[in-house]
Formats: structure tokens, C-alpha cells, sequence
């Protein structure tokens, strides 16, 4: 792991230029999308490594000088010779660019987002009736004192009867609602 | 440096060491764990941050060999084609679980009599039915009652169900049409505020840790509870072997602090709950005279037949968006349609499909576990199409024990302290291929009957091994099996194992909800019989 304070510090012109030529050969301006090179600048590559400091030595080893001038021919030889290392240059330069506001509100990506459940509405799929057609089915556990498919006797086959029967349950809310549990 | 003796040793700070530490400790013993991870702060867990996926795939990996945090053990694994998945900390892996709850189904407990292969356990769902119950309301469980692939219940989950999201409306539509099985996933996750915890927000970072504290680990389900009634967890503690007395009892274990100095905690009675590859780890490292192969161990099946659940990935990709990167992860559906055995299919048991969210754009940019690369012009295309429009069957087969399957001691790679790295050994059986090559072709013809316009199949995931179990199992012979009925070892007479360990067959479910159900039946076996208790003197 390098200990670097500022390890972006330590790349130099070249291997910086190489980056940026990688970085445009795998994600591109297309389809009114920025281009790897044009996002992925130092702040975004600060960022990436800061989180995953890891990823430096191999970045390093990525854009090493006697691998050569032809981008294609760089990443195939990494691919053939050091997959690891061709594995965390995409990283790199992937989460660069995911990372990024600008990338996100393009893909119509909002992040991870915290949404308030409802769970006091009845399930739509309860109300299209879907829950009745896997009731209406009966049983499907295979019954161990018959080896076929069990018979359950007056089992319920609509969701209505199911919540018609009186319920032996636990109020919802804490584990204490439910019955005392058994020995001491 | 001895400590004062304790009634109950726990090795493990997870969810079965959890429910047994409660257990005892309501019921008045004097417990002590030693666990060699620590305490985490869920303000640490990356799901809610921008740098999530990044850190996902190192610090908060679910494999401790790409973690390599010093609280973790290397495990050699060059050997087999599924990498075992785990994580050591106070609540063990249930810090990183998805929190999918399904139980066994019967026909699970009865392999042998059944399908005449493999081994029958030696108790029944019915027995097992009542620790469901209790150890459901003890974690917080979500789910809509009365599902019918399993016998009818008494009691319904204590919590309604989570959200199934658009992806899984889309496919409970499809089984609708087709007539198969489908029904909403049992979380362990809040779907309403639930002893003291909040309910879920549906960020779908479930196995990064669960930021809301909404998903039931054992650091918030147990362990305060357990150190609130006198219980002491000493963290940092790496446990180097369990030491006998000349009757072949149990007297307590040699660990080792985060600084390396070696320790001794001397106890009645002491109990392993360290996962299916750390519990025989330590088995095989606490030889003796009298157990030259390992405690335990007469039977000589202290590691085999280690069992997986082989796991494939089946994705159908949709035109309309549908937010497949919220929802619990955890699942969204099930499907138990084709989980008991027919014959005609070419292999027996079966195998549970679990419908999942689909990540986030890094993972959805980098070449698929599928198989797929989109580099040039067309990655904007790929990510367009792929982000959102996903949803992915992940379908567990059941694994069935081989005792070629197995771990052993590596003579050539240590932890941090010296202790030999377990080394796993396991193979795909043939009866296991066959179930999954029938079960993605299922898995298909379902996200196609759904409106999928792709396929894209991942046919055996290499970091899929969660669920870790078989290595020490249950049986009645002593002879054929390392525990007893009631989880404790035959060889000898105060240590138990209330692990994934104990496992005779592995069924095709998630098995976090049967391994606790069988830690706590374990637990009140203890209690009840604690006055006949041998004890080393």
C-alpha cells in the first residue's frame, strides 16, 4: 500500500498522458456522453485512490513506460500478463467517472437513495390478485410421512381467507408482543 | 494469563454465538465469548457514501482474502472453484449478509428416506418449527404469511412485508401466467420500527452493512442484550486451541490478544461458533494424546463434507426502467417451484431462486460476472441498457456432502499469529451441475415470460460460498456423525458446536434462519440438562 500523502503527486507528464490516452480508449465521448479523459481529472483520480489506496501501485504499474505507446496493445498485454493489474486500471477509471455529478445526472442515476417505506399499504400484487393465484394452487411441500405433494385440509386459497382466520400473531413492533419464551 | 473460569465459553461473536450467549445469560450463566474481530460503527459502513462501490470490492469485501483485514484468517483456496465468503467481527457475517430468511422445508431433514442419497438429520421441520418462531421474533423478520410451499404456521412473521419493487411485480406477473411458485421474500430486515431498530430504506447496500441498523445483525440483535444480562465479549481475541484434561473434557481455550500475548479462559463448558471453516480449523488445530486427528474427531469427519450451495446468476434485462439498484438485497421474491426432487429432471433435490436488486452503475460498467465487456463507443450503451433494467434469479442448488469435499491445515500459509490457514478443498458434483443447468435454462423462461429481452447467465459464481455448513455434522451414530442431536460432541461431553458446521444436508435455502432456529434449540438443551452437565474438575 503506498504511504504517499499525495500519491498523484508522483506520476509523472508521461504516465499521465498515458493515462488519459486509456482512459479515452475505453470510455469515450459517445452518445452525448463525455469521454473518460475529460472527467476523470485529478480531483476524481484523488478521490478514487484516497478511498482505495490499494489501487495505486497498480495504476502505476498500468501506465509503466516499456509497456509501450499503442494503447490497444498495452491493455491487451495486461489482460494476457497481469489481469490484476488490467482489473484495478478499470476500476480506476470507472469509478472516476460513476463518481462523478455531472456523469450521474446523465445516466439519470441518483445514487443509492433512502425511500420511506409504506408498509401499511396493502401490496399492489395482493391487490392484482397474484397472491390468490399462488394460493389457489394449494400446498406444494412435499410431505415427508407420504413423499408426494401434501394435502392440507381446509387450507386457505384466497388471501382473504387466509386473513379471515384468527390469527395467533405477535403485534408487530417488538419482539416482546410475543408469547413468553419458553424455560427460564 | 489465566482469567476467572466462566460457566460457557463462546468461540465466535456471530449469530448462533449471539443466540446462545442470550440464551444463557437470561437463563443466569456466567458467559464469556472471545471473538477476534471488533465492535463496528454503522456511520463506517460505506452504502450511504459516494465511494460505496469502490470500497465494496476491498475493506467490505465478503471474501477475508481480498479484505486481509487484520481481523481476518487467510484461507487457501486454490483448490476449489467457489471462494468461501465470510466476516469476523462482533455479528460475524450477519454484518454482511443480504438478510434473506427462508427456512428449510421438510422434505430438507429427510434426504436419505426421501430421495435415497445423502443422510437424514435427526430431528424434523416440525421439531425445529417452534426455534423458528423465537428465533424470528428475537432477529426482526419481514414477510406476507401463509406462504403455501411450506406446511401452515401458527405464527406470522412479526413484521408485514418488504417492498417486491417494480422487477419483482414484472416477474410475480410472469409465474402467474406460467403457474409456477412465487412469493415474497422473508427479510430479516425491518419493514416497520422494530425493537429499537429503524425500518428499511430500500438503498439495497445490504451486504456492505446495513447503515440504518434496519437489518437484523447479531451486534444489535444480541449482543447488547447479552452483555446488558452480565455476558463479557472480549474482542481482539484469536483463539489458538481448545485444551482437554485427562478425561478428554474441554477445560477452556488458548487465544491470543491483538498484541500477540497468549491468554487462557478456562470454562464448564465451552461452545464453537466460528463458521463451518473456522470451527473445524480449530478442531484439527487442538490435537492431543488422546486425539492425535483433532477433538472431536473420532468419527473422522471433523471437515468434510463441506457443503456451498453451488450459485448461479441468471439476469434478464428489461426496456423500461425499473430502479433494480434499490430494494433489499436481501430479496425481493422467491421461487420454489422446482425446489423438491423429480427424477425426470436428470438429478434429485432441487434448488431456491432468490429475485435481487442489481447494484450500481461501477458494477454495472465493469465486465459482468457473465462474462460481458463493453469498452469503446457502446459502453454508454451498456450502461444505458444495463442500469435499472435489470433482474437477477440467483438460484442456490443444493449441495450434497462428499466427504472429498473438505478442509485441512495448511502446512505452508499462516494467520498474522502463526495458526496453520485452512485450506479448502471442494469440487462441483455432477448431481449439482445438472441442477443448475436445469434451473437457469427455468430461470430463462422466466424473466422471458416476464418481457426480459436478454439473458445474461453467470452459470457458477466464484464469490458465492456465503453459506458455509456440513464440517462437523449432527447424527445419532457416533460413529458417523461429530455432534449429537442436540449439537454437542460425542467424543466429548462439554463442547458443543452450534455453527453451519453441524449441517447434514445443506438444503437449497439460505441457512442463517435454521442455523440460529438449531443455536437456540441447542441453547435450551444447555439450560435444561446444565445440572447432569459433565464439567472438567
Amino acid at each position: 500500500m503506498n504511504t504517499v500523502a499525495d500519491p498523484l503527486a508522483t506520476l509523472d507528464a508521461v504516465e499521465r498522458t498515458t493515462f488519459s490516452a486509456i482512459a479515452d480508449h475505453l470510455i469515450p465521448a459517445a452518445h452525448g456522453m463525455p469521454s473518460a479523459a475529460e472527467v476523470v481529472d485529478d480531483d476524481r483520480l484523488r478521490f478514487v485512490v484516497s478511498a482505495r489506496p490499494d489501487l495505486f501501485e497498480p495504476l502505476r504499474a498500468a501506465l509503466r513506460a516499456d509497456l509501450g505507446d499503442d494503447v490497444e496493445a498495452r491493455l491487451d498485454r495486461l489482460g494476457r500478463d497481469e489481469p490484476a493489474v488490467l482489473s484495478s486500471l478499470q476500476l480506476i477509471i470507472v469509478a472516476g467517472y460513476y463518481t462523478d455529478r455531472g456523469v450521474r445526472e446523465r445516466i439519470g442515476y441518483p445514487g443509492q437513495m433512502a425511500i420511506e417505506l409504506r408498509s401499511w399499504e396493502v401490496p399492489p400484487y395482493i391487490d392484482e390478485g397474484l397472491i390468490d393465484a399462488v394460493l389457489a394452487r394449494g400446498a406444494t411441500w412435499r410431505d415427508p410421512a407420504t413423499g408426494t405433494r401434501a394435502i392440507v385440509a381446509d387450507a386457505p386459497r384466497t388471501y382473504a381467507e387466509r386473513f379471515a382466520a384468527p390469527a395467533d400473531a405477535p403485534s408487530a413492533g417488538s419482539p416482546d408482543a410475543a408469547p413468553t419464551e419458553g424455560g427460564t | 494469563m489465566a482469567r476467572e473460569p466462566a460457566d460457557v465459553l463462546i468461540v465466535g461473536a456471530g449469530p448462533s454465538g449471539g443466540v446462545v450467549a442470550l440464551r444463557l445469560a437470561e437463563a443466569g450463566f456466567r458467559v464469556v465469548c472471545l471473538e477476534q474481530g471488533g465492535w463496528l460503527d454503522r456511520a463506517d459502513y460505506p452504502g450511504d457514501k459516494l465511494d460505496w462501490e469502490l470500497k465494496a470490492r476491498k475493506d467490505w469485501a465478503t471474501s477475508p482474502n481480498i479484505r486481509g483485514l487484520a481481523a481476518d484468517y487467510p484461507i487457501v483456496e486454490d483448490d476449489t472453484p467457489v471462494s468461501p465468503l465470510m466476516y469476523n467481527a462482533v455479528g460475524g457475517s450477519t454484518i454482511l449478509f443480504a438478510g434473506a430468511w427462508p427456512r428449510m422445508l421438510p422434505s430438507d431433514f429427510r434426504v436419505r428416506t426421501l430421495d435415497g442419497i445423502a443422510d437424514d438429520w435427526p430431528l424434523d421441520y416440525f421439531e425445529l418449527l417452534p426455534y423458528y418462531y423465537r428465533t424470528d421474533r428475537q432477529f426482526g423478520v419481514s414477510g406476507l404469511p401463509g406462504d403455501p410451499a411450506y406446511p401452515p404456521d401458527s405464527e406470522d412473521a412479526p413484521m408485514p412485508p418488504l417492498p417486491i419493487g417494480a422487477a419483482g411485480m414484472k416477474v410475480a406477473r410472469a409465474h402467474t401466467k406460467l403457474g409456477w411458485h412465487w412469493w415474497p421474500e422473508f427479510n430479516s430486515i425491518n419493514s416497520v420500527p422494530y425493537d429499537g431498530r429503524r425500518p428499511c430504506v430500500q438503498r439495497s447496500t445490504c451486504q456492505s452493512g446495513c447503515n440504518e441498523g434496519a437489518k437484523a445483525s447479531a451486534d444489535l440483535t444480541h449482543w447488547p442484550k447479552a452483555i446488558g444480562l452480565g455476558a463479557e465479549l472480549i474482542t481482539g481475541a484469536r483463539v489458538r486451541r481448545l485444551e482437554t484434561d485427562a478425561k478428554g473434557l474441554v477445560t477452556g481455550a488458548t487465544w491470543l490478544d491483538a498484541d500477540g500475548n497468549e491468554h487462557f479462559q478456562p470454562a464448564s463448558v465451552t461452545v464453537l461458533a466460528a463458521n463451518a471453516i473456522g470451527t473445524p480449523r480449530l478442531l484439527l488445530l487442538s490435537t492431543g494424546p488422546g486425539h492425535p486427528d483433532g477433538l472431536a474427531n473420532s468419527s473422522g469427519l471433523v471437515g468434510k463434507r463441506l457443503m456451498m450451495h453451488p450459485f448461479a446468476n441468471v439476469a434478464g434485462l428489461f426496456e423500461d426502467q425499473l430502479m433494480s439498484w434499490q430494494g433489499q438485497f436481501g430479496d425481493l421474491i422467491e421461487s420454489l417451484e422446482f425446489y423438491e426432487t423429480d427424477e425426470k429432471r436428470g438429478f434429485v433435490r432441487g434448488a431456491r431462486w432468490g429475485l435481487a436488486p442489481t447494484g450500481g452503475p461501477i458494477n454495472t460498467a465493469l465486465p459482468s460476472r457473465a462474462g460481458e465487456q463493453a469498452w469503446g463507443p457502446e459502453h454508454h450503451t451498456h450502461v444505458r441498457t444495463h442500469l435499472g433494467h435489470g433482474a437477477n434469479w440467483g438460484l442456490f442448488a443444493e449441495d450434497l456432502p462428499d466427504e472429498a469435499n473438505h478442509i485441512t491445515l495448511s502446512s505452508t500459509v499462516t494467520d498474522a499469529w502463526d495458526i496453520p490457514a485452512p485450506e479448502v478443498h471442494y469440487a462441483m458434483a455432477d448431481n449439482a451441475r445438472r441442477m443448475l443447468d436445469f434451473h437457469i435454462e427455468r430461470a430463462r423462461e422466466s424473466l422471458e415470460a416476464a418481457g426480459a429481452y436478454k439473458i445474461e447467465v453467470d452459470r457458477l459464481m466464484r464469490y458465492s460460498g456465503w453459506h458455509l455448513l456440513g464440517t462437523a455434522r449432527m447424527g445419532d451414530d457416533p460413529a458417523s456423525s461429530v455432534l449429537d442431536r442436540w449439537n454437542r460432541a460425542h467424543d466429548v461431553a462439554n463442547l458443543y458446536v452450534v455453527d453451519g458446521s453441524c449441517f447434514v444436508t445443506s438444503s437449497g435455502v439460505n441457512p442463517t434462519s435454521s442455523i440460529v432456529a438449531l443455536a437456540l434449540r441447542a441453547a435450551d438443551h444447555m439450560v435444561e440438562t446444565r445440572f447432569e452437565q459433565q464439567v472438567p474438575s
